[in-house]
């Protein structure tokens, strides 16, 4: 065997044993969802169109305040490109029907945002599941949805937070979410608007399968939630 | 000047010639003139006695006073992405700069056709040009201001007594409109009604009051009193060239494609500012009296945040080195301070979520110019508090 051959076998070997030692050793909890999640703030009612192009088919005007609390809307951002136009475009999902639909925004007036939250919803299991920077700090058995009315799957958002009144059910707070019924366009005089929220007044247990669409809390969950979680949180509904 | 013409038809013919040119003389608008604002252009907020927040308003810009000296609630939850600056003298030159500009607004031509006294401005297109309005005016719903294309079209409204808009109003720019170009010239006060989306550089000579979620692409400055925030965003990150000393940079400079540009201020170059000019002299004086510095390399950068913690409300970024010429400091891609002095230091505050801090530094000798970065999270609130809403949820 020549020296060189000898050289090369001798670094492969010790390669070898590198990676699989350092395999072998215990690492850190890994972050099992994205840790951060890149949002936009609109400064101004913005339209929404199917590509980056002032010329692109108009999906819906998409307002700068939320219609139930008037607070800033705030979107989770999916890309961003410089158009064919020169204008900066921003990928976004939008609130709305079809539940999870996306479309692109001009990047003027809009302020740049990320959160660390991320809320991941299994209905199998009836639980939610909040993250922060990729890591679980929270979970929760809820009331999910019965078999008759059940709740869109994939990748939401949170709208916005809201404080409800002691006397309305569902307190004692809601994070309203960007998915829609597909079975109620209309409920108790809303579009049919998918939330997380509380259980004050609701007698269901948590753990059962007995909403109308919504997810249920309990209130001591709902209120650790809202006071930490605000518009554009990415909201994954699981099966 | 005389035009032969002899015939009687003929002469007919020369005074509808002449008239027709008239009549199109007098439908032409004419074009109003840039308005400098010198050293104010960096600031998004300037007051002349005091400038109040509550809640969590975001300024993309400087904050200054003068010559008062009170700045009220521009902690957090609010966020100044830029310098501030309370009766020093930066904020005295500025209060200059926007007498003078506001001078130069108010005594814009204005044809008789655009003499608005009377009128809202609301749901109205108006094209490039000066507009007045003897006494007080009114903005309820969309204002729209279309450049034509034109990217430099400057827009200038001349308002004698308050400028007043409705909740839930808008200023729109159109065909290649830039917020940079739109001066609200005020003859006393401006106030911006809820969720008012306004744009434009507000010039008023006593007060500027924005209402619960007003928002202002451009700037408020008020000469004389007060500015008052509540919950507002505030940006004129695409008008201004950062605090830069001596800046004057002429806003026709207008925007294109989301970027800025500048004065122009190239060697040589036709649009060269007499301060560039200056500038440029002595740097070259500079050069010829130490030939070293055009070919040694001896700058060096060292970049440096305190605190060190994962999730701060704010840090103090630091540029050490040798041989340092400015460093122009940068938040998420937008400029927020320049320095030529030492020390290089900028305090960056903004919105929770991640960000890029970028530090661009030049140097007195040949050493290239080089940018630095450093990445930081903004804490969110610990507590939020949501507003009270109705429970319309599927249940």
């Amino acid at each position: 065997m020549t020296r060189a051959a000898l050289t090369t076998l001798t670094v492969a070997v010790l390669a070898t044993c590198t990676s699989a030692g350092l395999a072998a050793t215990p690492r850190a909890a890994r972050p099992s969802v994205p840790v951060t999640q890149p949002l936009v703030i609109l400064l101004q009612d913005h339209v929404a169109r199917a590509s980056a192009s002032t010329h692109a088919r108009v999906i819906e005007p998409v307002a700068a305040m939320r219609p139930l609390t008037q607070v800033r809307t705030v979107l989770p951002v999916m890309g961003a490109v410089r158009g064919k136009d020169g204008n900066r475009w921003i990928h976004v999902r939008l609130p709305g029907r079809p539940s999870g639909h996306t479309g692109w925004i001009l990047a003027d007036q809009t302020v740049r945002s990320s959160t660390e939250w991320r809320i991941v919803v299994k209905v199998s299991t009836r639980r939610v599941t909040v993250y922060r920077d990729g890591l679980v700090v929270r979970a929760f058995p809820a009331v999910v949805p019965k078999a008759s009315t059940p709740t869109p799957y994939g990748q939401f958002f949170v709208e916005e937070a809201l404080a409800i009144s002691p006397h309305d059910p569902g307190g004692p707070y809601a994070l309203a979410i960007s998915a829609r019924s597909d079975i109620f366009q209309e409920f108790e005089g809303g579009p049919g608007q998918i939330a997380i929220h509380g259980t004050g007044g609701l007698l269901d247990p948590l753990g059962s399968a007995a909403s109308h669409g919504c997810i249920r809390i309990s209130p001591a969950a709902i209120t650790w939630m809202s006071s930490r979680i605000g518009g554009g949180v990415p909201v994954t509904v699981e099966r | 000047m005389r035009f032969p013409i002899r015939s009687k038809r003929g002469r007919r013919a020369g005074l509808a010639l002449v008239a027709g040119l008239a009549c199109v003389v007098t439908a032409v608008t004419p074009q109003a003139s840039a308005v400098g604002l010198g050293t104010a252009q960096s600031f998004v907020v300037l007051a002349g006695s005091t400038a109040t927040n509550t809640g969590p308003s975001v300024l993309n810009g400087d904050l200054g006073v003068a010559p008062g000296t009170a700045l009220v609630g521009f902690g957090l939850p609010a966020v100044v992405n830029g310098a501030t600056h309370a009766a020093d003298g930066v904020a005295a030159q500025a209060q200059l700069d926007l007498t003078t500009a506001y001078n130069v607004a108010a005594s814009q031509p204005v044809p008789p056709g655009n003499v608005l006294t009377g009128t809202d401005l609301g749901n109205r297109t108006l094209g490039a040009g000066a507009y007045r309005y003897s006494t007080s005016a009114q903005l309820t719903g969309a204002l729209t201001l279309d450049a034509s294309g034109d990217p430099n079209a400057q827009f200038v409204f001349e308002i004698g007594s308050t400028l007043t808009t409705a909740s839930a109003s808008s200023v729109l720019l159109v065909n290649g409109a830039s917020p940079c170009n739109v001066y609200w010239q005020i003859g006393s006060s401006a106030t911006l009604g809820t969720t008012t989306a306004f744009q434009g550089n507000l010039m008023a000579l006593t007060s500027i009051s924005l209402n619960n979620g007003a928002t202002v692409i451009g700037r408020a400055l008020a000469r004389n009193g007060a500015v008052t925030l509540n919950n507002n965003v505030l940006d004129n990150s695409r008008c201004s060239t950062g605090s830069t000393p001596g800046g004057g940079t002429t806003p026709g400079g207008g925007t294109t494609g989301g970027g800025t540009t500048g004065g122009g201020t190239t060697p040589g170059g036709a649009a060269e500012t007499p301060a560039a000019r200056s500038a440029r002299l002595a740097s070259e004086a500079a050069r010829v009296s130490n030939p070293k510095s055009t070919t040694t390399r001896n700058g060096t950068t060292s970049f440096q945040r305190t605190p060190h913690a994962t999730c701060t409300s704010g840090f103090r970024a630091t540029v050490h080195g040798k041989l340092i010429k400015r460093v122009t400091f940068s938040l998420d891609g937008k400029k927020i301070q320049s320095n030529a002095k030492r020390p290089f230091v900028v305090f960056v505050r903004s919105l929770p979520g991640s960000h890029n801090v970028t530090a661009h530094v030049s140097f007195k000798d040949a050493t290239r110019a080089k940018t630095l970065a450093l990445g930081y999270r903004a804490c969110a609130d610990a507590v939020l508090r949501p507003k009270a809403g109705p429970s319309q949820f599927t249940g």
